[in-house]
Order: C-alpha cells, then sequence, then structure tokens
C-alpha cells in the first residue's frame, strides 16, 4: 500500500461526508465554468479584434450615420492599408422577435477586411459581387433557418422602409461564410449596400460606419489622427479608434459584468472554502489518534502534511473536474439560444487550466492548516486524547 | 400527548443550547447559506429596480404611436404626414386652445461619459414638441429652467446628471459640430425619462438632418379607453400603417426583456449555490448527530422518543437557516439597497436605475435559506431519530 492508496481510503472513509463535499465543489466549479465562459464569449470581440483595424464611427455615437463621400477620402490616407464600410438594417426574419444581424456591405471591399476570420468560397463571393440582390449568410444563421444557396428569402428590417412602402427586402442567398476561428460568430447576413441605398426611402448616401486596416499597427494613431481632423469642423465629424478600444466600450456599456462575475464567483466559492475547510479540519482531528500512531510507525512530519494535502486536493480535482466538464455540457446546450448576446459561449481550454489551477489552489487552502497541524502533533499528545 | 411535547421542548432546547459547542461548522454554515441569500437577493433587486424604472414610467392615457414592427423607439419612423394624420384621429385629447394635446418626438443616441468608468456610453437626446413635458407625469425642474423653443438648449434628467459627467448646470456639451448648453435639470418621478436629455424638436431634426422625420408620436388620449379607437382608425388607414399601443404597455414590454435576463441569470446561479449550501448544512448536521450520539441514545434508553430527537435536530438546522438567511438579507440591503446602476436598455441606450429590495423579495431570500436548511437537516434528523441506542452508547 503506497502513500497515495492511504490517501484515497482515508478520503472515503466517510462515503457520504465525501460525497457532499464533492458535490459541494462540484458546483462552485460548475458556476466557475458557466460565468467564466459566459465572460469569455462576452468579450470576444475584444480578444478577436486584430491590432491593425480600426473603426471610423460618427463622433456623436456609431448610431449616427455619416456621409458616404467619407470612403473614398479614407481610402486616399496615408497608412490606410484598405477601407470597407457598413450599415446597420435592423433586421428580422417573419417575426419582430427573429432578431437577425444584418448588415449592408460595400461587396468588393469588406471581406479582404475581414479575410483573417471570415472565409467565403471564392466563386461564392465572384456571385455575391455579380448579382446586386443577392446575400451572403453565415453558417450558425443558415443552419438556423435551414437555409441552402440558391434560397430566396425575404428581409424585413424594423427601421428602414423601402421607396415602394414595404419594409421587406427580398433577398437570394449565394453564399455561405464560415467562420475561421472559433471565437468568430457566424449568426450574420450581409447584402449589398449599393442595392440597399437606392431602394431604402430615407438617409440616402449616408452610411453607419468605416472598417478599415492600417500598413501596420505603428500607424494606429497616425492615421486615426489623420482621419478625424480630416473631418473636423465639418457636419458629421468622426471619431476613429482601434476595433478593440471599440469593443470594449461598447461590452462596458452593458453595466459591469465582469464585477458581477467576480461578485458571484467570488461568493460561491467563499461558501465552499468554509464548508470544504471545516470539515477537513473536524476529520482530522477525529483521526489525531491515527496520525499519533502513523508517527510512532516513523512516518515523517512533512510525509504526513503531504499526505494530508494530497486528500484536499484529491477531493477539489474529484469534484472540480466533473464541475468544469458539467460547465462545458451546459454551455453546449446554452451556446444557440444565447448566441445574440455570447457567441462562441464555451468553457475553452484556458479556462479549463485556470479552472484546474484553482482546484488545486482551493485544496491547498482548505487542507493546509489541518495539515500543519497533524505536522505538528506530537505523538505523546496524540495518543493520549479521545 | 402533552409529555410527548414536553420530551420535543426539552431536546430542542438541549439541541439549540449545544449549538456553541460546535461554534465554527455551524458559523460556517450561517455564513454559507447567507451568501447564498446575498447573491439571489442582489440579482433579485437589480432586476426589481429595472422593472420599477421602467415599467414606471408609462401611463395608461397615453398613447404611443410607432412604425409598425420597429418594437423601439429607437428604430421607428414616422413621418410628417402620418403626424398629420395622428393629430385629427379619434380618442385624443385637446387642450383649452383646442389643440390636439400631442408630441411629436425624435429620439437620437449620442456620447456620454460615465463617471465611474470614464467609457463612452449610448445617451438618450430626445426632441420633443411643445405639449412634450406635460404628457409626462410629474415632471418638474428642480434648477435652472426649462429650454426655450428654437434654440440650442438642452434639459438632462436627474439620473443622468449622476452617472454623467461633464452634464452639469450652465455646461457646454457638443455633439458633432453643434454646441449646446445645458439651462435645466428635470426629475420626473423616478422613471426611465430621468435617464434622458430634452431639447427642442425642430432644433433637433434640423441640426441631425433629420427634417420631416419623427420616430414617435405621443398623445393623451381623452381616457385608457380611447386608445382602441386610435388604434382601428390607424389600422384603417393604409398611409398610417402604424403601431399604437398605450405608453404603459410599451414600457412594460421593454422592462421585461432585460429584468427577464437578470432573473432568469440569478435564480439558477442561486439554486445552483444553494445546493452547495445544502451539502455544507448537511455535512453540519450529520456532525451533530454524531456528536451528540451518546447524548441522544442516553434519552432514547431513559425513555425519550424518536420524534423529539428528530425535532430537535430539524430546528437546529432551521435556526441556523433563518440566521443566515437574514443575516443575508441584512448584508444585501446594506450593501446594494439603493445602489445606481446602468446598462443598455432596449432602445440602445443607457437606462440608470437603482437597486432595490422590497419585502417580498426579502421573504423569497429567506424562503430559500429556509429550504436549504430544511433539506439540510432532515435527514441527519432522521438518522437522530432511527440511532440505535446502544451503538449510540457506546459511540466514543
Amino acid at each position: 500500500m503506497n502513500d497515495f492508496d492511504l490517501v484515497r481510503k482515508n478520503l472515503f472513509r466517510r462515503k457520504l461526508r465525501a460525497s457532499l463535499m464533492i458535490v459541494s465543489i462540484l458546483i462552485a466549479f460548475m458556476i466557475f465554468g458557466v460565468l467564466a465562459g459566459f465572460y469569455r464569449a462576452f468579450t470576444a470581440g475584444e480578444d478577436a479584434a486584430a491590432a491593425d483595424r480600426m473603426i471610423t464611427v460618427n463622433k456623436i455615437n456609431f448610431t449616427q450615420p455619416m456621409p458616404i463621400a467619407y470612403f473614398n477620402r479614407v481610402k486616399a490616407v496615408e497608412g490606410v492599408r484598405q477601407v470597407t464600410f457598413a450599415n446597420w438594417f435592423g433586421g428580422y426574419y417573419q417575426d419582430p422577435k427573429n432578431f437577425i444581424m444584418a448588415l449592408a456591405i460595400e461587396p468588393n471591399t469588406y471581406f479582404d477586411v475581414y479575410r483573417s476570420e471570415i472565409d467565403v468560397p471564392p466563386e461564392q463571393l465572384q456571385a455575391f459581387i455579380r448579382d446586386r440582390g443577392s446575400a451572403v449568410v453565415g453558417e450558425a444563421l443558415a443552419q438556423k433557418w435551414g437555409w441552402k444557396i440558391g434560397d430566396r428569402i425575404p428581409l424585413n428590417s424594423n427601421i428602414f422602409s423601402q421607396k415602394s412602402g414595404g419594409h421587406t427586402w427580398d433577398l437570394t442567398i449565394v453564399a455561405i461564410a464560415k467562420g475561421k476561428a472559433q471565437h468568430v460568430d457566424t449568426n450574420f447576413l450581409l447584402f449589398q449596400y449599393p442595392y440597399f441605398d437606392e431602394t431604402r426611402s430615407f438617409g440616402k448616401d449616408t452610411i453607419g460606419w468605416m472598417i478599415l486596416q492600417t500598413t501596420s499597427p505603428e500607424n494606429n494613431d497616425r492615421v486615426a489622427k489623420t482621419i478625424d481632423a480630416m473631418f473636423a469642423n465639418s457636419t458629421a465629424e468622426t471619431s476613429t479608434d482601434t476595433e478593440k478600444a471599440f469593443g470594449k466600450a461598447f461590452a462596458a456599456q452593458f453595466g459591469n459584468i465582469a464585477l458581477i462575475v467576480l461578485l458571484v464567483v467570488g461568493a460561491a466559492f467563499i461558501t465552499i472554502l468554509m464548508i470544504v475547510g471545516n470539515t477537513m479540519a473536524l476529520s482530522i482531528r477525529e483521526r489525531t489518534r491515527e496520525i499519533g500512531v502513523l508517527k510512532t510507525l516513523g512516518f515523517s512530519g512533512p510525509r504526513i502534511l503531504t499526505m494530508v494535502l494530497g486528500e484536499s486536493v484529491l477531493l477539489a480535482l474529484l469534484g472540480g473536474i466533473p464541475g468544469l466538464a458539467i460547465a462545458a455540457l451546459i454551455a453546449m446546450a446554452l451556446r444557440t439560444s444565447l448566441a445574440n448576446i455570447a457567441p462562441a459561449f464555451a468553457v475553452s481550454p484556458t479556462i479549463a487550466l485556470q479552472g484546474l489551477a484553482l482546484m488545486i489552489a482551493l485544496g491547498l487552502i482548505t487542507g493546509i492548516i489541518p495539515a500543519l497541524n497533524a505536522m505538528r502533533l506530537k505523538i505523546a499528545t496524540a495518543l493520549g486524547r479521545g | 400527548m402533552r409529555s410527548l411535547w414536553l420530551q420535543v421542548a426539552a431536546v430542542t432546547a438541549i439541541n439549540l443550547k449545544s449549538i456553541s459547542q460546535r461554534r465554527w461548522l455551524s458559523l460556517s454554515t450561517v455564513i454559507a447559506i447567507a451568501l447564498v441569500v446575498i447573491v439571489l437577493l442582489a440579482f433579485l433587486a437589480m432586476a426589481n429596480g429595472f422593472q420599477r424604472t421602467i415599467a414606471g414610467s408609462g401611463a395608461d392615457d397615453i398613447a404611443i404611436v410607432l412604425r409598425a414592427g420597429s418594437q423601439a423607439e429607437i428604430n421607428s419612423t414616422v413621418s410628417r404626414d402620418q403626424v398629420r394624420l395622428i393629430e385629427d384621429g379619434p380618442g385624443i385629447a385637446r387642450g383649452s386652445d383646442g389643440k390636439p394635446l400631442i408630441s411629436p418626438e425624435l429620439y437620437l443616441v449620442v456620447d456620454g461619459i460615465k463617471r465611474t468608468t470614464k467609457t463612452k456610453a449610448n445617451l438618450p437626446l430626445r426632441g420633443i414638441g411643445e405639449q412634450g413635458s406635460e404628457l409626462r407625469k410629474d415632471v418638474r425642474i428642480t434648477a435652472g429652467r426649462m429650454f426655450s423653443r428654437g434654440s440650442n438648449e438642452v434639459v438632462v434628467g436627474k439620473a443622468l446628471l449622476r452617472e454623467f459627467e461633464g452634464l452639469d448646470l450652465g455646461s457646454t456639451v457638443s455633439f458633432g459640430a453643434t454646441r449646446w448648453t445645458v439651462v435645466g435639470v428635470f426629475e420626473a418621478g423616478g422613471s426611465v425619462f430621468e435617464s434622458e436629455i430634452w431639447a427642442d424638436l425642430s432644433v433637433v431634426q434640423s441640426l441631425f438632418n433629420r427634417n420631416n422625420i419623427v420616430q414617435t408620436v405621443r398623445a393623451r388620449l381623452t381616457g385608457p379607453a380611447a386608445l382602441n379607437e386610435l388604434k382601428s382608425y390607424s389600422d384603417n388607414d393604409p398611409r398610417l400603417k402604424l403601431d399604437v399601443k398605450s405608453e404603459a404597455s410599451y414600457f412594460a414590454e421593454q422592462a421585461s426583456q432585460t429584468s427577464d435576463l437578470i432573473q432568469k441569470l440569478g435564480w439558477p446561479l442561486a439554486i445552483a449555490m444553494a445546493l452547495g449550501a445544502v451539502a455544507g448544512a448537511l455535512n453540519t448536521m450529520y456532525s451533530s448527530v454524531a456528536a451528540r450520539a451518546t447524548e441522544i441514545a442516553t434519552l432514547r434508553a431513559i425513555g425519550f422518543g424518536g420524534f423529539p430527537a428528530f425535532v430537535g435536530t430539524l430546528a437546529e438546522s432551521l435556526l441556523l437557516a433563518v440566521i443566515g438567511g437574514l443575516l443575508g438579507a441584512a448584508a444585501t440591503y446594506l450593501i446594494f439597497d439603493g445602489v445606481t446602476a446602468s446598462t443598455l436598455g432596449g432602445n440602445f441606450t443607457q437606462v440608470v436605475f437603482d437597486f432595490k429590495l422590497s419585502p417580498w423579495l426579502i421573504a423569497e431570500g429567506v424562503a430559500l435559506a429556509l429550504i436549504v436548511g430544511l433539506i439540510g437537516g432532515l435527514f441527519p434528523a432522521l438518522r437522530a431519530a432511527r440511532l440505535p441506542i446502544v451503538e449510540g452508547l457506546y459511540a466514543n
């Protein structure tokens, strides 16, 4: 029988108590996994932001439009490698509840700027550029509604109306876009800005925002200053910022999610820490006499310290690993329904590693006091007690 | 029968008095339960505060007219011709001068800087018609004055002033190339309007290039029942095609989405944590039973029944739970009640609201604590009741 067997046997001596502690730990790590996954999905845009990508919006607010004439002027700015633009459409399918993230985009440049994230087969892209009334649909969205290439779908807008008075644009799906990485959300529909602009009843010749790519991240600052200075004192002043800063500011608008997550995970952890710590202390106290016997048999203090710590770490792992696994399952189950608020909701390898580190920390913290007590225990006291 | 209750009372008293012997274990259970209650109540207070702010904003006798299918003001567009048609619609109250009491409004999003985080956030700038402020209940200018018609002047809501910088009375704010002066601060009975900036409709229209277009029309109805008249008038005129809702139901819809989300987050979290706390409570109570095994067996040996032992253990568990629940509620009240927060509302703009705890929410929190105590005490109590006497006497 080696030390590990001893640790295992000690832990499960009181099966009920051990199981209860495992359940509490499991729940703590389930909460951790779900919240961390949610938080990560929430801030995914921020992490995924390319360093050389910047966003130009109307200075008043990003929901205000700016003239389409800005597009060509920005294109000419030195240090800009590529620029494209998009306009929010406020799309829905059949019922206003079926919100669709739909954008009217500049067809020739948009996919170039996003080439590191979005993958559209070249021949499908050509078909999109050729056909004014066509649309590119993200894989996840196509799957959700069972759309295929060649389908004609009516897209409604809750903002815009057509010159003819209707609120519906008919589009032909000619391309399905795939995400190039797991964090890329493919719940989108993109269609041609020229077609949108000539059919809408108001707001003609204005665009929502421009996305530009600089020749190198070092030029970001200079490019931003040049662009904003160019339109200063005009009717539509601009504000240019890195994609990352823009995404961060946007996420911050939902309120302080990070704080809430920290608060809840913190509260759950303190709760579990206390429960497990107390119970560990209790179970070691019960075994005082045995520890005395072990010491009499020649077990050194440090060896006993390791064994007690091993017991608490094992306990944390036994609860924590399944907890994280359940969190991963929950994330998978919720991914589609939360696609609009938190795309790519998942327990990532990073989160799993962080969880593992936390488990070990939890085990060490809860075990350290009983372990030290056990190590310091004098044989005479131990055997004399009880 | 009487002797049974005496037994119950005696054993319960022994149990409760002996809690101090297990003070650390008991304390950890109390704190665990308190934390569960804090998390639940913090979420519920947040949802409640949000709900109250928004749902409290609408009146039954005010109609709000939006473009069909637009759902929120920000998405809506209503043309000048449509505004004229609504003015002549049935069911709309008229002022002493015979003019209809309506306010065409333009709702725009501008940037503000949050005091706490110094980050940009979406603020609503509302261009209101002449009757705009009379169409909202309890609007009162608390400092300065109302903006004058046709000028670049704005008044700001009290809540907005608290949360965002640069909007103080007398200061100048620029939206794009235009500068505006803050000439007044208004209160609106704690409603969502206190999170808005108001200016004259025609000035906003011309400076933001939205001539001839508004987003919504608010109208005072002759009574709540007049809503249907206006609705069918709009439905029957092909030039209108507008959604007519009472302001109350419009805001109720807006509030339910976000507060549902908060609650949907809060309850599962609290329940998951409560399961953890149940495990803790079970541990505590099993230990309590184990520690008192000799005592229980002795009582049984001298003629006490199993039932008093059961009740005594359960009572101990419930007492710990109630203490934990009340402690959690008190802590939530001290930490969170009245805390101001803001988040994106249905109109894509910041809504400033306060966390608001209510007696009903506290009752929900304490009920959750009691459930934890009940489950955590039940099984150990059964064990105490069934403890074999001989084994108990030799327990140590």
